[in-house]
Protein backbone atom coordinates (compact mmCIF):
# COMPACT_ATOMS: atom_id res chain seq x y z
CA UNK A 1 0.00 0.00 0.00
CA UNK A 2 2.92 2.40 0.79
CA UNK A 3 4.25 2.52 -2.85
CA UNK A 4 -0.07 3.56 -3.87
CA UNK A 5 0.44 6.32 -1.56
CA UNK A 6 3.93 7.60 -2.88
CA UNK A 7 2.33 7.43 -6.21
CA UNK A 8 -0.87 9.45 -5.85
CA UNK A 9 1.06 11.72 -3.23
CA UNK A 10 3.89 12.31 -6.14
CA UNK A 11 0.76 12.74 -8.91
CA UNK A 12 -1.32 15.21 -6.56
CA UNK A 13 1.76 17.23 -5.55
CA UNK A 14 2.99 17.17 -9.73
CA UNK A 15 -0.59 18.06 -10.42
CA UNK A 16 -1.51 20.62 -8.16
CA UNK A 17 2.08 22.60 -8.86
CA UNK A 18 0.89 22.54 -12.22
CA UNK A 19 -2.11 24.13 -12.05
CA UNK A 20 -0.71 26.76 -9.14
CA UNK A 21 2.90 27.24 -9.37
CA UNK A 22 2.44 29.93 -7.09
CA UNK A 23 1.19 27.54 -4.01
CA UNK A 24 4.53 26.84 -2.33
CA UNK A 25 4.88 25.94 1.20
CA UNK A 26 8.40 26.41 3.11
CA UNK A 27 9.21 23.29 5.20
CA UNK A 28 11.81 22.86 7.07
CA UNK A 29 13.52 25.67 5.33
CA UNK A 30 12.81 24.53 1.68
CA UNK A 31 10.58 25.78 -0.64
CA UNK A 32 8.70 23.00 -2.43
CA UNK A 33 5.02 22.75 -3.76
CA UNK A 34 1.77 23.48 -1.01
CA UNK A 35 1.17 20.00 -0.67
CA UNK A 36 2.60 17.49 2.04
CA UNK A 37 2.22 14.01 3.52
CA UNK A 38 1.20 14.85 7.43
CA UNK A 39 2.21 11.23 8.72
CA UNK A 40 5.75 11.97 6.57
CA UNK A 41 6.54 15.35 8.53
CA UNK A 42 7.74 16.22 11.93
CA UNK A 43 4.69 16.14 13.99
CA UNK A 44 3.94 19.54 15.23
CA UNK A 45 0.40 21.41 16.44
CA UNK A 46 0.76 24.03 14.00
CA UNK A 47 -2.03 23.46 11.04
CA UNK A 48 -0.47 24.43 7.95
CA UNK A 49 -2.04 27.25 6.11
CA UNK A 50 -2.21 27.61 2.16
CA UNK A 51 -1.62 24.20 1.47
CA UNK A 52 -2.87 20.78 1.41
CA UNK A 53 -2.14 18.20 3.79
CA UNK A 54 -2.94 14.22 2.96
CA UNK A 55 -3.71 12.15 5.98
CA UNK A 56 -4.69 8.21 5.17
CA UNK A 57 -7.70 6.85 7.29
CA UNK A 58 -9.26 4.18 6.31
CA UNK A 59 -8.05 0.93 4.64
CA UNK A 60 -9.82 -2.09 3.29
CA UNK A 61 -8.24 -5.10 1.40
CA UNK A 62 -10.33 -7.27 -1.00
CA UNK A 63 -8.67 -10.68 -1.46
CA UNK A 64 -10.70 -12.49 -4.12
CA UNK A 65 -9.30 -11.19 -6.89
CA UNK A 66 -5.85 -12.37 -8.55
CA UNK A 67 -4.16 -9.47 -7.19
CA UNK A 68 -5.61 -8.42 -3.49
CA UNK A 69 -7.52 -5.05 -3.99
CA UNK A 70 -6.95 -2.53 -1.11
CA UNK A 71 -9.39 0.76 -1.22
CA UNK A 72 -7.49 3.12 1.19
CA UNK A 73 -8.78 6.93 2.26
CA UNK A 74 -6.98 9.80 2.19
CA UNK A 75 -8.55 12.88 3.73
CA UNK A 76 -6.97 15.90 2.14
CA UNK A 77 -7.20 19.03 4.46
CA UNK A 78 -6.91 22.47 3.97
CA UNK A 79 -6.98 26.25 5.64
CA UNK A 80 -6.55 30.01 4.89
CA UNK A 81 -6.56 32.81 6.90
CA UNK A 82 -6.97 34.88 4.20
CA UNK A 83 -4.24 37.79 2.28
CA UNK A 84 -3.38 39.99 5.42
CA UNK A 85 -3.48 43.04 2.62
CA UNK A 86 -6.71 42.36 2.29
CA UNK A 87 -7.04 42.07 5.79
CA UNK A 88 -8.50 38.56 5.38
CA UNK A 89 -11.79 39.55 4.01
CA UNK A 90 -10.64 37.13 1.11
CA UNK A 91 -10.86 34.06 2.59
CA UNK A 92 -13.76 32.58 0.91
CA UNK A 93 -12.16 33.43 -2.21
CA UNK A 94 -8.91 31.61 -1.39
CA UNK A 95 -10.69 29.07 -0.19
CA UNK A 96 -12.44 28.57 -3.13
CA UNK A 97 -9.51 28.81 -5.20
CA UNK A 98 -8.30 25.71 -3.12
CA UNK A 99 -11.35 23.97 -4.04
CA UNK A 100 -11.67 24.36 -7.75
CA UNK A 101 -7.19 23.28 -7.93
CA UNK A 102 -7.92 20.49 -5.78
CA UNK A 103 -10.93 19.60 -8.48
CA UNK A 104 -8.62 19.97 -11.41
CA UNK A 105 -5.82 17.45 -9.62
CA UNK A 106 -7.87 15.06 -8.87
CA UNK A 107 -10.89 15.07 -11.49
CA UNK A 108 -8.80 15.14 -14.44
CA UNK A 109 -8.54 12.52 -16.79
CA UNK A 110 -6.84 9.96 -16.31
CA UNK A 111 -7.78 9.35 -12.89
CA UNK A 112 -5.02 6.18 -12.69
CA UNK A 113 -1.40 6.39 -12.97
CA UNK A 114 1.05 3.47 -12.81
CA UNK A 115 2.52 2.58 -9.55
CA UNK A 116 5.89 3.55 -8.50
CA UNK A 117 8.69 2.57 -5.65
CA UNK A 118 10.65 5.19 -4.61
CA UNK A 119 12.51 3.43 -2.49
CA UNK A 120 15.48 3.68 -3.94
CA UNK A 121 14.70 7.24 -5.06
CA UNK A 122 14.32 8.28 -1.22
CA UNK A 123 16.64 10.51 0.78
CA UNK A 124 18.24 12.13 -2.66
CA UNK A 125 20.01 9.12 -3.67
CA UNK A 126 19.35 10.45 -7.26
CA UNK A 127 17.59 6.98 -8.17
CA UNK A 128 15.06 6.77 -10.43
CA UNK A 129 11.97 5.75 -8.89
CA UNK A 130 10.64 1.77 -10.46
CA UNK A 131 7.45 1.29 -12.20
CA UNK A 132 5.27 -1.19 -10.77
CA UNK A 133 3.37 -3.66 -12.86
CA UNK A 134 0.11 -2.34 -11.97
CA UNK A 135 -1.96 1.39 -11.79
CA UNK A 136 -3.08 3.12 -8.65
CA UNK A 137 -6.66 4.76 -9.29
CA UNK A 138 -8.87 7.27 -7.53
CA UNK A 139 -12.45 8.37 -7.41
CA UNK A 140 -13.52 12.33 -7.30
CA UNK A 141 -13.04 13.72 -4.26
CA UNK A 142 -15.98 14.29 -1.80
CA UNK A 143 -15.96 17.92 -0.13
CA UNK A 144 -16.97 18.44 3.62
CA UNK A 145 -18.56 21.75 4.89
CA UNK A 146 -16.23 24.71 5.34
CA UNK A 147 -15.40 24.97 8.74
CA UNK A 148 -14.77 28.63 10.35
CA UNK A 149 -12.05 28.52 12.77
CA UNK A 150 -11.85 32.26 14.03
CA UNK A 151 -10.79 33.89 11.13
CA UNK A 152 -9.87 30.98 9.56
CA UNK A 153 -11.74 29.14 7.05
CA UNK A 154 -10.74 25.04 6.84
CA UNK A 155 -12.19 22.34 4.55
CA UNK A 156 -11.29 18.49 4.76
CA UNK A 157 -12.02 16.83 1.16
CA UNK A 158 -11.65 13.18 0.97
CA UNK A 159 -10.99 10.37 -1.87
CA UNK A 160 -10.66 6.93 -1.97
CA UNK A 161 -7.80 5.61 -3.56
CA UNK A 162 -7.41 2.23 -4.79
CA UNK A 163 -4.14 -0.17 -5.75
CA UNK A 164 -3.76 -4.01 -5.99
CA UNK A 165 -0.87 -5.39 -3.87
CA UNK A 166 1.63 -6.96 -6.13
CA UNK A 167 3.26 -10.62 -5.56
CA UNK A 168 5.82 -9.44 -3.34
CA UNK A 169 4.93 -6.25 -2.38
CA UNK A 170 4.98 -4.68 1.51
CA UNK B 1 8.55 4.51 2.37
CA UNK B 2 7.98 0.83 1.87
CA UNK B 3 10.72 -1.78 2.64
CA UNK B 4 10.08 -3.94 -0.35
CA UNK B 5 11.27 -3.11 -3.55
CA UNK B 6 9.23 -5.10 -6.99
CA UNK B 7 10.54 -5.51 -10.61
CA UNK B 8 7.87 -5.55 -13.55
CA UNK B 9 6.51 -9.06 -14.07
CA UNK B 10 3.77 -10.69 -15.23
CA UNK B 11 1.02 -9.17 -12.80
CA UNK B 12 -2.22 -11.31 -12.73
CA UNK B 13 -5.09 -10.62 -14.45
CA UNK B 14 -8.03 -8.55 -12.52
CA UNK B 15 -11.34 -7.71 -13.48
CA UNK B 16 -11.63 -4.56 -15.08
CA UNK B 17 -12.29 -1.63 -13.09
CA UNK B 18 -14.25 1.44 -15.49
CA UNK B 19 -15.84 4.23 -14.55
CA UNK B 20 -18.24 5.64 -17.45
CA UNK B 21 -18.99 4.45 -21.20
CA UNK B 22 -17.50 6.84 -24.26
CA UNK B 23 -19.77 6.01 -27.18
CA UNK B 24 -19.24 6.83 -30.82
CA UNK B 25 -21.22 5.80 -33.91
CA UNK B 26 -20.62 5.98 -37.79
CA UNK B 27 -22.99 5.63 -40.39
CA UNK B 28 -24.21 3.03 -41.72
CA UNK B 29 -24.72 3.01 -45.99
CA UNK B 30 -28.65 2.11 -46.16
CA UNK B 31 -28.68 2.14 -49.77
CA UNK B 32 -25.56 -0.67 -49.94
CA UNK B 33 -26.94 -2.42 -46.43
CA UNK B 34 -22.94 -1.88 -45.61
CA UNK B 35 -21.69 -0.85 -42.11
CA UNK B 36 -19.03 0.68 -40.93
CA UNK B 37 -17.11 -1.62 -39.47
CA UNK B 38 -14.40 -1.42 -36.76
CA UNK B 39 -11.21 -3.18 -36.38
CA UNK B 40 -10.37 -3.31 -32.56
CA UNK B 41 -6.83 -5.07 -33.71
CA UNK B 42 -5.66 -2.09 -35.76
CA UNK B 43 -7.99 0.74 -34.13
CA UNK B 44 -8.88 -1.07 -30.81
CA UNK B 45 -5.79 2.22 -28.75
CA UNK B 46 -7.17 4.60 -30.06
CA UNK B 47 -7.42 7.89 -27.76
CA UNK B 48 -10.79 8.24 -26.83
CA UNK B 49 -11.24 11.85 -27.97
CA UNK B 50 -10.06 11.31 -31.11
CA UNK B 51 -11.70 8.55 -32.87
CA UNK B 52 -10.34 7.53 -35.91
CA UNK B 53 -12.52 8.23 -38.76
CA UNK B 54 -15.32 8.15 -39.57
CA UNK B 55 -16.54 7.28 -35.96
CA UNK B 56 -18.35 10.18 -34.49
CA UNK B 57 -17.76 11.04 -30.32
CA UNK B 58 -20.89 10.88 -28.69
CA UNK B 59 -19.67 11.40 -25.22
CA UNK B 60 -20.27 10.18 -22.05
CA UNK B 61 -23.10 7.58 -21.39
CA UNK B 62 -24.19 6.18 -18.10
CA UNK B 63 -26.83 3.12 -17.42
CA UNK B 64 -24.91 1.44 -19.98
CA UNK B 65 -26.80 -2.12 -20.89
CA UNK B 66 -26.47 -4.43 -22.89
CA UNK B 67 -28.67 -7.48 -22.84
CA UNK B 68 -28.74 -10.44 -24.65
CA UNK B 69 -31.97 -12.20 -25.75
CA UNK B 70 -30.14 -14.66 -27.92
CA UNK B 71 -31.78 -18.14 -27.08
CA UNK B 72 -30.24 -21.64 -27.05
CA UNK B 73 -32.28 -24.63 -26.87
CA UNK B 74 -32.27 -28.27 -26.66
CA UNK B 75 -32.24 -31.07 -29.20
CA UNK B 76 -34.06 -33.95 -27.89
CA UNK B 77 -33.82 -37.69 -29.33
CA UNK B 78 -35.57 -40.99 -28.20
CA UNK B 79 -38.11 -41.57 -25.82
CA UNK B 80 -37.53 -40.97 -23.20
CA UNK B 81 -36.18 -37.64 -25.17
CA UNK B 82 -32.73 -37.25 -24.06
CA UNK B 83 -30.53 -33.83 -25.32
CA UNK B 84 -28.33 -35.08 -27.81
CA UNK B 85 -26.70 -31.69 -28.72
CA UNK B 86 -27.61 -27.82 -28.44
CA UNK B 87 -29.15 -25.47 -30.61
CA UNK B 88 -29.35 -21.71 -31.68
CA UNK B 89 -32.45 -20.89 -31.59
CA UNK B 90 -32.67 -17.12 -31.58
CA UNK B 91 -30.15 -14.17 -31.97
CA UNK B 92 -30.91 -10.87 -30.39
CA UNK B 93 -29.24 -8.13 -28.81
CA UNK B 94 -29.92 -4.87 -27.27
CA UNK B 95 -28.14 -2.25 -25.94
CA UNK B 96 -29.59 0.86 -23.68
CA UNK B 97 -28.03 3.42 -22.16
CA UNK B 98 -28.74 7.23 -21.02
CA UNK B 99 -26.79 9.94 -22.77
CA UNK B 100 -24.69 12.70 -20.68
CA UNK B 101 -24.89 15.01 -23.34
CA UNK B 102 -27.33 17.09 -25.75
CA UNK B 103 -26.51 17.17 -29.63
CA UNK B 104 -27.94 17.10 -32.98
CA UNK B 105 -26.19 13.24 -32.97
CA UNK B 106 -27.15 11.76 -29.61
CA UNK B 107 -31.23 13.29 -30.31
CA UNK B 108 -30.99 11.65 -33.73
CA UNK B 109 -29.83 8.17 -31.84
CA UNK B 110 -32.38 8.48 -29.64
CA UNK B 111 -35.50 9.74 -31.66
CA UNK B 112 -36.46 6.49 -32.69
CA UNK B 113 -37.41 7.52 -36.19
CA UNK B 114 -36.68 10.55 -38.11
CA UNK B 115 -34.77 13.54 -36.25
CA UNK B 116 -35.45 16.80 -37.67
CA UNK B 117 -34.57 20.57 -38.05
CA UNK B 118 -36.15 23.26 -37.02
CA UNK B 119 -35.58 25.32 -40.39
CA UNK B 120 -35.76 29.22 -39.85
CA UNK B 121 -39.56 29.42 -41.33
CA UNK B 122 -40.47 31.52 -44.48
CA UNK B 123 -42.30 35.16 -43.64
CA UNK B 124 -46.44 33.84 -42.52
CA UNK B 125 -45.98 30.78 -42.84
CA UNK B 126 -48.55 28.43 -41.41
CA UNK B 127 -47.88 26.63 -37.99
CA UNK B 128 -46.57 22.78 -38.33
CA UNK B 129 -45.20 20.59 -35.86
CA UNK B 130 -42.07 20.18 -36.88
CA UNK B 131 -41.94 23.57 -38.62
CA UNK B 132 -43.68 25.64 -41.40
CA UNK B 133 -42.59 25.93 -44.70
CA UNK B 134 -39.06 26.87 -44.57
CA UNK B 135 -37.23 30.05 -45.92
CA UNK B 136 -35.53 30.41 -48.89
CA UNK B 137 -32.31 28.63 -48.60
CA UNK B 138 -29.00 30.18 -49.36
CA UNK B 139 -26.37 28.58 -52.22
CA UNK B 140 -22.88 27.72 -51.65
CA UNK B 141 -20.57 29.47 -54.18
CA UNK B 142 -17.41 27.52 -55.03
CA UNK B 143 -14.41 27.12 -52.35
CA UNK B 144 -16.47 25.43 -49.30
CA UNK B 145 -15.01 23.44 -46.96
CA UNK B 146 -16.42 21.06 -44.61
CA UNK B 147 -15.75 23.50 -41.58
CA UNK B 148 -16.07 27.03 -43.89
CA UNK B 149 -19.31 27.77 -45.93
CA UNK B 150 -18.93 30.16 -49.09
CA UNK B 151 -22.19 31.78 -49.27
CA UNK B 152 -20.76 35.16 -50.91
CA UNK B 153 -20.66 38.59 -49.24
CA UNK B 154 -23.98 39.46 -50.19
CA UNK B 155 -25.76 36.43 -48.93
CA UNK B 156 -23.45 36.13 -45.65
CA UNK B 157 -25.42 39.21 -44.18
CA UNK B 158 -28.19 37.12 -44.07
CA UNK B 159 -26.42 35.12 -41.19
CA UNK B 160 -25.10 36.06 -37.68
CA UNK B 161 -22.58 34.39 -35.02
CA UNK B 162 -24.12 31.56 -33.00
CA UNK B 163 -26.66 30.50 -35.14
CA UNK B 164 -27.30 26.69 -36.33
CA UNK B 165 -27.37 25.79 -40.31
CA UNK B 166 -28.39 23.00 -42.18
CA UNK B 167 -26.30 21.88 -45.24
CA UNK B 168 -27.60 19.63 -47.92
CA UNK B 169 -28.59 19.76 -51.32
CA UNK B 170 -32.39 20.42 -52.16
CA UNK B 171 -35.15 18.04 -52.68
CA UNK B 172 -35.93 17.17 -56.55
CA UNK B 173 -38.14 14.62 -56.67
CA UNK B 174 -35.32 11.78 -55.12
CA UNK B 175 -37.05 8.74 -53.40
CA UNK B 176 -35.67 6.09 -51.42
CA UNK B 177 -33.02 7.55 -48.27
CA UNK B 178 -32.02 11.12 -48.14
CA UNK B 179 -29.25 13.06 -46.65
CA UNK B 180 -25.90 13.52 -46.54
CA UNK B 181 -22.90 11.91 -44.85
CA UNK B 182 -26.03 9.69 -42.91
CA UNK B 183 -29.54 8.57 -44.17
CA UNK B 184 -31.56 10.42 -42.61
CA UNK B 185 -34.83 9.48 -43.41
CA UNK B 186 -36.93 7.39 -46.01
CA UNK B 187 -38.73 9.18 -48.89
CA UNK B 188 -41.17 6.71 -50.72
CA UNK B 189 -42.58 9.62 -53.16
CA UNK B 190 -42.17 13.19 -53.64
CA UNK B 191 -45.59 13.93 -53.34
CA UNK B 192 -45.15 12.49 -49.09
CA UNK B 193 -42.83 15.10 -48.81
CA UNK B 194 -45.02 17.62 -50.53
CA UNK B 195 -41.92 18.30 -53.34
CA UNK B 196 -41.01 20.68 -50.73
CA UNK B 197 -37.07 22.34 -52.27
CA UNK B 198 -35.83 22.29 -48.39
CA UNK B 199 -37.22 18.63 -47.48
CA UNK B 200 -33.95 16.71 -46.99
CA UNK B 201 -32.41 19.89 -45.35
CA UNK B 202 -35.20 19.26 -42.85
CA UNK B 203 -33.96 16.04 -41.58
CA UNK B 204 -30.64 15.73 -42.69
CA UNK B 205 -27.78 15.31 -39.54
CA UNK B 206 -25.20 17.80 -41.66
CA UNK B 207 -25.56 20.66 -39.52
CA UNK B 208 -23.47 22.86 -37.64
CA UNK B 209 -22.89 26.25 -35.53
CA UNK B 210 -21.59 29.44 -36.94
CA UNK B 211 -18.64 30.82 -35.11
CA UNK B 212 -17.23 33.15 -37.53
CA UNK B 213 -18.12 34.90 -40.37
CA UNK B 214 -15.75 36.01 -42.42
CA UNK B 215 -14.79 37.22 -46.46
CA UNK B 216 -18.27 36.06 -47.66
CA UNK B 217 -17.71 32.92 -45.33
CA UNK B 218 -19.46 31.13 -42.57
CA UNK B 219 -17.07 29.19 -40.01
CA UNK B 220 -18.04 26.69 -38.41
CA UNK B 221 -17.49 25.08 -35.23
CA UNK B 222 -16.79 22.04 -35.94
CA UNK B 223 -16.48 19.95 -39.23
CA UNK B 224 -19.62 18.83 -40.98
CA UNK B 225 -20.55 15.30 -40.68
CA UNK B 226 -20.38 14.64 -44.72
CA UNK B 227 -17.60 16.82 -45.16
CA UNK B 228 -16.69 19.28 -48.10
CA UNK B 229 -19.79 19.81 -49.54
CA UNK B 230 -19.86 19.91 -53.36
CA UNK B 231 -21.39 22.41 -55.10
CA UNK B 232 -25.65 22.43 -55.45
CA UNK B 233 -25.64 22.20 -51.95
CA UNK B 234 -27.93 24.61 -49.97
CA UNK B 235 -27.26 26.67 -46.46
CA UNK B 236 -30.68 26.57 -44.25
CA UNK B 237 -30.69 28.36 -40.32
CA UNK B 238 -32.04 26.48 -38.42
CA UNK B 239 -33.59 27.08 -34.81
CA UNK B 240 -33.04 23.45 -32.89
CA UNK B 241 -34.45 20.24 -33.71
CA UNK B 242 -37.33 18.38 -32.80
CA UNK B 243 -38.86 14.49 -33.34
CA UNK B 244 -42.03 12.81 -33.64
CA UNK B 245 -43.73 10.00 -31.51
CA UNK B 246 -44.54 8.26 -34.27
CA UNK B 247 -43.25 7.72 -37.90
CA UNK B 248 -42.35 4.60 -39.50
CA UNK B 249 -38.72 5.42 -40.55
CA UNK B 250 -35.83 3.01 -39.01
CA UNK B 251 -32.50 4.85 -38.65
CA UNK B 252 -29.33 2.90 -38.82
CA UNK B 253 -25.89 3.21 -37.52
CA UNK B 254 -22.74 1.63 -36.51
CA UNK B 255 -22.11 1.95 -32.67
CA UNK B 256 -19.47 1.48 -30.39
CA UNK B 257 -19.04 1.69 -26.98
CA UNK B 258 -15.94 1.60 -25.18
CA UNK B 259 -15.06 1.01 -21.42
CA UNK B 260 -11.62 2.35 -20.03
CA UNK B 261 -10.04 0.24 -17.67
CA UNK B 262 -8.10 2.00 -14.77
CA UNK B 263 -5.14 -0.77 -15.04
CA UNK B 264 -4.61 -0.29 -18.94
CA UNK B 265 -7.15 -2.79 -20.09
CA UNK B 266 -10.23 -2.11 -22.63
CA UNK B 267 -13.14 -3.29 -23.36
CA UNK B 268 -15.19 -2.01 -26.81
CA UNK B 269 -18.61 -3.35 -28.09
CA UNK B 270 -18.74 -2.96 -31.68
CA UNK B 271 -22.62 -3.31 -32.93
CA UNK B 272 -22.10 -2.58 -36.85
CA UNK B 273 -25.91 -1.94 -37.26
CA UNK B 274 -28.04 -0.39 -34.15
CA UNK B 275 -31.65 0.43 -34.95
CA UNK B 276 -33.61 2.42 -32.16
CA UNK B 277 -36.04 0.25 -30.38
CA UNK B 278 -38.14 3.18 -28.62
CA UNK B 279 -39.59 6.67 -29.08
CA UNK B 280 -38.16 9.58 -28.06
CA UNK B 281 -37.79 9.43 -24.52
CA UNK B 282 -35.98 11.31 -21.46
CA UNK B 283 -34.53 10.15 -17.86
CA UNK B 284 -34.44 12.78 -15.04
CA UNK B 285 -31.81 12.81 -12.65
CA UNK B 286 -32.56 14.97 -9.07
CA UNK B 287 -30.09 17.33 -8.87
CA UNK B 288 -31.13 19.60 -5.58
CA UNK B 289 -34.48 20.48 -4.57
CA UNK B 290 -36.41 21.32 -7.98
CA UNK B 291 -33.54 20.89 -10.09
CA UNK B 292 -33.50 18.14 -12.26
CA UNK B 293 -30.78 16.53 -14.99
CA UNK B 294 -32.82 15.27 -17.83
CA UNK B 295 -30.72 12.84 -20.32
CA UNK B 296 -31.58 11.04 -23.27
CA UNK B 297 -32.63 7.81 -23.14
CA UNK B 298 -31.66 5.44 -25.83
CA UNK B 299 -32.34 1.86 -26.24
CA UNK B 300 -30.99 -0.16 -29.67
CA UNK B 301 -31.57 -3.55 -31.10
CA UNK B 302 -28.50 -4.84 -33.10
CA UNK B 303 -29.80 -6.26 -36.54
CA UNK B 304 -26.50 -9.01 -37.90
CA UNK B 305 -24.02 -9.08 -40.25
CA UNK B 306 -22.17 -11.62 -41.48
CA UNK B 307 -18.63 -11.67 -40.00
CA UNK B 308 -16.37 -12.10 -43.37
CA UNK B 309 -13.95 -14.42 -41.31
CA UNK B 310 -16.04 -17.29 -41.05
CA UNK B 311 -19.54 -16.29 -42.54
CA UNK B 312 -20.88 -16.84 -39.21
CA UNK B 313 -23.97 -14.15 -38.44
CA UNK B 314 -22.97 -11.76 -35.82
CA UNK B 315 -24.72 -8.98 -34.08
CA UNK B 316 -22.29 -7.80 -31.67
CA UNK B 317 -18.28 -7.85 -31.22
CA UNK B 318 -16.89 -7.77 -27.87
CA UNK B 319 -13.34 -7.17 -27.88
CA UNK B 320 -11.12 -6.81 -24.24
CA UNK B 321 -7.46 -5.66 -24.85
CA UNK B 322 -5.14 -6.28 -21.68
CA UNK B 323 -3.07 -3.79 -19.78
CA UNK B 324 0.30 -4.23 -20.11
CA UNK B 325 2.28 -7.28 -18.75
CA UNK B 326 -1.19 -8.87 -17.49
CA UNK B 327 -1.68 -12.38 -17.18
CA UNK B 328 -3.84 -13.52 -20.19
Amino acid sequence: MQNARDTFYVTLRDRLAAVNPARTIVLRGVTRPGVLVEENELASATVPVNAFCLRWTGLSVDALAALPLATMTCEISYATDGDSGNGGMDRGRLLSGMDAELVSAVSAAPQNVTKMNYVGAAGGSGLAPVAMGTNVFWGDAAFGAAVVNGERLERVATVVVFCYQEAGEL
Amino acid sequence: MSATVTAVSLVGAVAPVTRRVRAYFAPVNREAGAPTLFDASQMGTFALSSPPSPWMDLGWCSKFARKSASKIGALTTGAPAVVQSQVVTQVEATVELEFESWGKLQLALAAGSQQMNLLRTATGAAANGSGGVAAKAVPLVPGSTASSLSVGATAVAQFQVGELVAVDEDYVAQTGFVGSGVSAAYVSSPASVANDINYIRRVTLNVGRVVGIANGALQLGSALLAGAPPSGMQVSPLMGFVDREGGGFFQEWSGLFVMDGEQGDRVIYHYPRLQAMQGAAEMVETLAGPLEKVKLAGAFRALPVKDANDGETVLCFRSYLPGAMRAV
